[in-house]
């Protein structure tokens, strides 16, 4: 520890060394922190799908249903689908056709903080004051330190929506081509006997003769 | 087609000008400003000024601000649009000329009271920016001429933005229907975006306001959206986008429920004049600076906003799949065929689809269907395209 002194210029008398009692002391405190969080972040977008109203909006919904079933989603109380990948979660509701697609990611984190302060014991702030002055600091950074992870965390939840909204389009629009081709085909069934059915992948086109 | 009945003769004018006290020049002078017959930067000043309250105003201030009132809202609307000879619904009957011959004297005259006085003698006596003494009007109590001076009086020191911050926290102008209409992004403050009700607008001398003010709010909007592609801060086109899908939104079903769709034309007009060609969303998000909100959800949210105007004609398409149903022998023929000639006029059918495309780029998970080749699908959601500044 180290020690500072007090020097008297113009004091005429020099003290006796037992009168020195006048003679500070610095001193250093540590001071350490760590706590540990449980930290969530998430990210979401909202959508319509484009559903053609070809049969009527119920039928659709059916039509929707029965293909999102083929694809591994489950039906909920509420009527929804979903399905789960990894952290992300889709939901489609049939009747509205919203889509919600949602990636959420938690993480426990562990900080700590130190911080080193000097007082002395005659001036300033006394040993406790300085002390809790110390830990008000350390909390503030250790908020800091959270805030940034709680970004990381932000950072990663978006990025994990935005690999998996690349992927999940070419599905979705499948999906959507599949509901129209099938509501196209009841629909032609319910004008008369259908004769041919020609389709073409490559164009997405499809054909249909009905003789009504 | 009758005139109405002439208005009574003015008093003789006086001989030479009037005597006025410095406080009364003062506050003439900003009434002058509001209405549009001083300069901008010397009515600010005044505005911002303090001047010693007299006891009453003499009655020479009085007639002069009764005049000046009279004349600078009159002259207003009638250079702003009253003087077109144009077409709107009167008893669901489309009915032609220009205001003054559509509309009768006593539902087009203009009823200032008190709250106006009184603001003009706040507004003189206090520095607006930093008031001592409180000033407020209580929306209900307004009559329609109020309603269009504490408009104009909000247009014209909106560009002060300490005046503003002040101005926007009284209710004679935070639900004021007029600043909500022209401005939302101004009178709105904070994420609060929650217009008054607009049900009131549609009748009266309101309505006869609404009509006059058609040309001039379809050029302010327009004014606006093309401006909005220059704003670079995301929290600022999140507020702006925000209050005016809810203000324009709010007045859309309120024109609807009230059957004067014809007082939207201003919003038919603004896409119109938006849409002579394709646009991207870029055109809007396209000064946005930087990458943004962190969150996708929030980056999202900001480009949906600032197409509040584009999405508007789901709405009006709606409005014209109805009036196409309307039948000759229907209530609200000569309605729906009025709404039909607008639609028509603003090629309502291609505004519609270029509106709707530009609504559907920013859309996430909408690949191309049927053959659309991929790189029509637009930029990926919550990004703004190649080559735009953001």
């Amino acid at each position: 520890m180290s020690r500072a002194y007090r020097i008297w210029l113009k004091d005429p008398v020099p003290q006796k060394p037992e009168e020195r009692d006048d003679m500070s002391r610095a001193y250093r405190i540590t001071v350490k922190e760590s706590d540990t969080r449980h930290l969530k972040a998430g990210d979401e977008i909202c959508t319509q799908l484009e559903i053609l109203e070809i049969l009527p909006p119920e039928d659709m919904a059916t039509l929707l249903k029965e293909e999102l079933k083929k694809r591994g989603f489950e039906e909920q109380e509420n009527g929804t689908m979903v399905r789960k990948d990894g952290d992300l979660t889709v939901k489609v509701d049939p009747c509205s056709g919203e889509v919600t697609v949602k990636a959420e990611t938690e993480e426990t984190v562990s900080q700590e903080a130190k911080r080193d302060a000097t007082g002395f014991n005659d001036v300033g702030p006394s040993e406790r004051s300085l002390r809790d002055k110390v830990k008000d600091q350390l909390q503030a950074d250790l908020d800091k330190k959270f805030e940034q992870e709680q970004a990381r965390l932000q950072n990663k939840a978006t990025e994990q929506l935005e690999k998996h909204l690349n992927d999940l389009q070419p599905e979705i629009s499948e999906v959507v081509n599949q509901v129209t081709r099938d509501a196209l085909k009841q629909k032609a069934q319910q004008m008369g006997t259908v004769k041919e059915i020609s389709e073409d992948a490559k164009s997405g086109s499809l054909t249909i003769k009905v003789e009504v | 087609m009758t005139r109405p009945a002439a208005p009574p003769p003015r008093p003789p004018e006086p001989d030479g000008p009037r005597q006025v006290s410095k406080f009364e020049f003062n506050l003439l002078r900003i009434l002058r400003f509001l209405v549009g017959h001083f300069p901008a930067d010397q009515g600010l000043t005044l505005v911002r000024a303090a001047v010693a309250r007299p006891e009453c105003l003499s009655p020479a201030a009085v007639d002069l601000i009764k005049d000046t009132l009279a004349k600078g809202c009159v002259l207003f609307l009638v250079r702003h649009g009253a003087w077109r000879n144009d077409k709107y619904l009167r008893a669901n009957v489309p009915t032609p000329g220009r205001l003054w011959d559509r509309v009768p004297l006593d539902e087009r005259a203009l009823w200032f009271s008190k709250p106006v006085m009184e603001f003009l003698i706040w507004a003189t006596a206090e520095k607006v920016n930093d008031a001592k003494a409180a000033w407020d009007a209580a929306p209900a109590a307004l009559t329609a001429a109020d309603e269009l001076f504490f408009w104009l009086a909000f247009d014209a020191t909106r560009s002060d933005p300490d005046l503003l911050t002040v101005l926007r926290r009284k209710d004679a102008f935070r639900l004021n229907r007029f600043c909500w209409l022209a401005s939302p992004g101004d009178v709105a403050e904070g994420d609060d975006a929650t217009p008054p009700d607009f049900a009131d607008l549609f009748e009266g001398a309101r309505a006869a306001l609404l009509e006059a003010l058609q040309p001039h709010l379809a050029q302010r909007w327009t004014r606006s959206e093309r401006v909005k592609g220059q704003v670079g801060d995301w929290a600022r086109m999140r507020r702006q986008g925000r209050s005016e899908f809810a203000a324009l939104r709010a007045f859309l079903l309120a024109a609807s429920a009230a059957g004067r769709t014809d007082l939207a034309r201003f919003v038919l007009r603004t896409n119109a004049a938006l849409f002579t060609g394709d646009l991207t969303p870029v055109f809007w998000t396209g000064g946005l600076q930087g990458s943004g909100p962190p969150r996708l959800a929030d980056r999202l949210d900001t480009q949906r906003a600032a197409l509040a105007v584009p999405r508007q004609m789901e709405v009006l398409e709606a409005w014209q799949r109805q009036a196409l149903a309307v039948g000759f022998f229907d209530d609200g023929y000569q309605a729906s065929q009025l709404w039909k000639a607008d639609w028509e006029a603003a090629n309502g059918d291609r505004v519609a689809a270029r509106a709707r495309a530009a609504v559907e780029m920013l859309e996430p998970l909408r690949g191309p269907l049927g053959g659309r080749p991929p790189e029509a699908a637009g930029p990926p959601p919550g990004e703004n395209p190649e080559g735009s500044p953001g």
